[in-house]
């Protein structure tokens, strides 16, 4: 891909003797959503660091990150002129207000006065921040907070947007705002990398997602495409371990891959009638037959138990 | 909104540096009467406490009133309190707190530009306080005027160099509390024993070497030199003091500081 957005090849980043980031590679195109997804502790922002060089990749082995054409360690002036950074974290000046946490980013944009002013009014506008602007950082709500941190990246007019799990800790009307507006960036040409937690947010926003474990590359791909080709289509999900085994009991060998945790069992398979039929004999409540979801696919591929890094 | 089809660059180093001073400028104007108000209040405590009670059962100091020896040393000791202040507890609850620099250095500006902006602005707080002092000293007749001008410069100089040096503390430092060290066992000191409330010839002999390593004795020295018009070589060694302990220390921090930032 020669017009990739980014560029990561075998990019490696160490803590002492933690591999944050092992042996990394992927691209993204122009104009599309690519998500990170991986637990806690997985690598996700230490890759995003790493593009606009708030992080530093080893020196060996060798790997190369290319943004925009640049190598963050050697132009990271011309990644972030291009850039907007939603950190995980909504690190907004409190020393300042509103309006003056965006003019002051302007400055650091290098923005004239009048497009900034301009530019700002947009944003607010967009972002249905308009009777905040005189507001102390303060009194904003998470979500209005989230929101100004998003307008805060998009002053610039960046062609690339990194978002560091955007929406947690968010209400759903707030989380599916962004999820539109996101949209309608993207539509506009908009390159978009992000991390998040919600695989209904990977799946509604992402054309492509990288699965992470520990630093390494486990699962890629569109997010509509791994649910077809990486998981059954169907669960059935059990939250009462005494009767489970007895109902699968009468499932034929080979109809459905059981996945047990302490106090649920899941049936995943493709013949949906048949976990229908184990369904209707269970008494109601505390069972649900459903499509599998990315959900299932990424609990698949990095396991249901918790690792050290959590 | 369409993606924007200018080819965008990155603003110059002068363009960076303005926007690092302008948000201190603006974080600071927002509050005018509380930080405008104690600069000029903080001086006239001083001569009326110190110059006109104490200074009245001194005769002359180094050939000079009392109240002209003090009003000679102040501009510069509080541009040091200032910018002392301003690069460690301001500096570390960004760095720490508010984690203010982390979102700055999405920015186009590095970290370096992050601190030495930082430092103009130390300057200029120097600048300003320094600038306060010498008017209330002039009122007071204390200080000669235009002469007495000159402090202001050296503010700012002086508010550069313990700008840096405080950011240099501020690097090591993981808990804010441990701030009081550095201002009760060197600043405090210093703001004695460099020739602000006493001629450095009054020291034992053995002690006056060490006065002059200390920042404040060059700094108070050059005010002094300075707003009395009386120069001479030894303000150039001076001078050159204060700028290399203000290159050294302001690029050790910002090397340390950078190792906090980006990870």
């Amino acid at each position: 891909m020669a017009d990739a957005v980014i560029i990561f090849d075998n990019v490696h980043k160490s803590y002492r003797n933690v591999k944050a980031v092992d042996g990394i590679s992927f691209e993204v195109a122009p104009s599309t959503c690519f998500g990170l997804l991986g637990r806690n502790g997985a690598g996700k922002s230490t890759i995003m660091r790493l593009i606009y060089r708030k992080a530093e990749r080893d020196r060996t082995p060798p790997g190369k990150v290319s943004v925009f054409g640049f190598d963050p360690e050697r132009d990271e002036l011309e990644i972030k002129c291009r850039s907007g950074v939603v950190p995980q974290e909504d690190n907004l000046d409190e020393e300042l207000d509103v309006s003056q946490n965006l003019h002051v980013f302007a400055k650091l944009y290098g923005m004239p006065a009048r497009r900034a002013d301009a530019r700002i009014a947009e944003l607010l506008d967009f972002m249905e921040l308009k009777e905040k602007a005189r507001a102390n950082i303060r009194e904003l709500s998470g979500g209005m907070k989230r929101r100004l941190v998003i307008v805060r990246a998009l002053l610039n007019e960046p062609r690339l947007l990194i978002l560091d799990e955007p929406t947690t800790g968010l209400d759903p009307q707030v989380r599916h705002t962004i999820w539109d507006k996101l949209r309608q960036l993207k539509r506009n040409g908009l390159t978009i990398l992000l991390t998040t937690h919600y695989m209904e947010e990977a799946f509604q926003l992402c054309d492509d997602v990288l699965i992470i474990e520990s630093g390494k590359a486990v699962l890629r791909g569109n997010p509509k495409l791994l649910v077809a080709q990486h998981i059954e289509p169907y669960v059935l999900e059990m939250t009462d371990v005494n009767v489970a085994p007895a109902a699968l009991a009468s499932l034929a060998p080979g109809t459905a891959r059981v996945e047990q945790s302490d106090e649920s069992v899941r049936a995943y398979g493709k013949d949906y009638e048949a976990l229908r039929a184990i369904a209707d004999k269970l008494p109601p409540g505390n069972h649900h037959l459903r499509p599998s979801t990315l959900e299932d696919v990424f609990l698949k591929a990095t396991g249901r138990t918790l690792d050290a890094r959590q | 909104m369409p993606v924007s089809e200018l080819q965008p660059h990155p603003p110059s180093l002068g363009a960076r540096l303005y926007s690092i001073w302008y948000r201190h400028m603006r974080v600071y104007t927002r509050n005018l009467i509380s930080n405008g108000l104690p600069p000029f209040m903080e001086p006239v405590i001083f001569l009326l406490g110190i110059g006109l009670g104490l200074g009245r059962y001194i005769a002359a100091m180094d050939g000079l009133s009392y109240l002209v020896f003090l009003a000679t040393a102040l501009p510069v000791t509080s541009a040091m309190f200032t910018a002392s202040y301003e690069c460690t507890f301001a500096t570390f609850v960004r760095l720490e707190f508010q984690k203010a620099y982390d979102g700055m250095v999405a920015a186009p500006v590095t970290v370096a530009d992050l601190f030495v902006g930082e430092l103009l602005w130390a300057g200029s707080k120097g600048f300003f306080f320094s600038g306060c002092v010498v008017l209330v000293m002039a009122l007071f007749g204390a200080l000669p005027l235009p002469a007495g001008l000159l402090a202001m410069p050296i503010g700012f100089l002086a508010g550069t160099t313990f700008g840096a040096i405080s950011l240099l503390v501020t690097s090591y430092v993981r808990n804010i509390n441990h701030f009081n060290f550095y201002f009760t066992g060197f600043l405090s000191p210093m703001f004695f024993f460099s020739g602000t409330f006493f001629p450095l010839d009054s020291l034992p002999r053995g002690l006056r070497p060490l006065a002059e390593i200390l920042p404040l004795t060059h700094a108070v020295r050059l005010t002094r030199s300075l707003a009395l018009s009386r120069f001479s070589p030894v303000l150039i060694a001076d001078l050159a003091f204060l700028v290399i302990v203000t290159l050294l220390a302001g690029y050790l921090a910002i090397r340390r500081l950078r190792a906090r930032i980006v990870v």
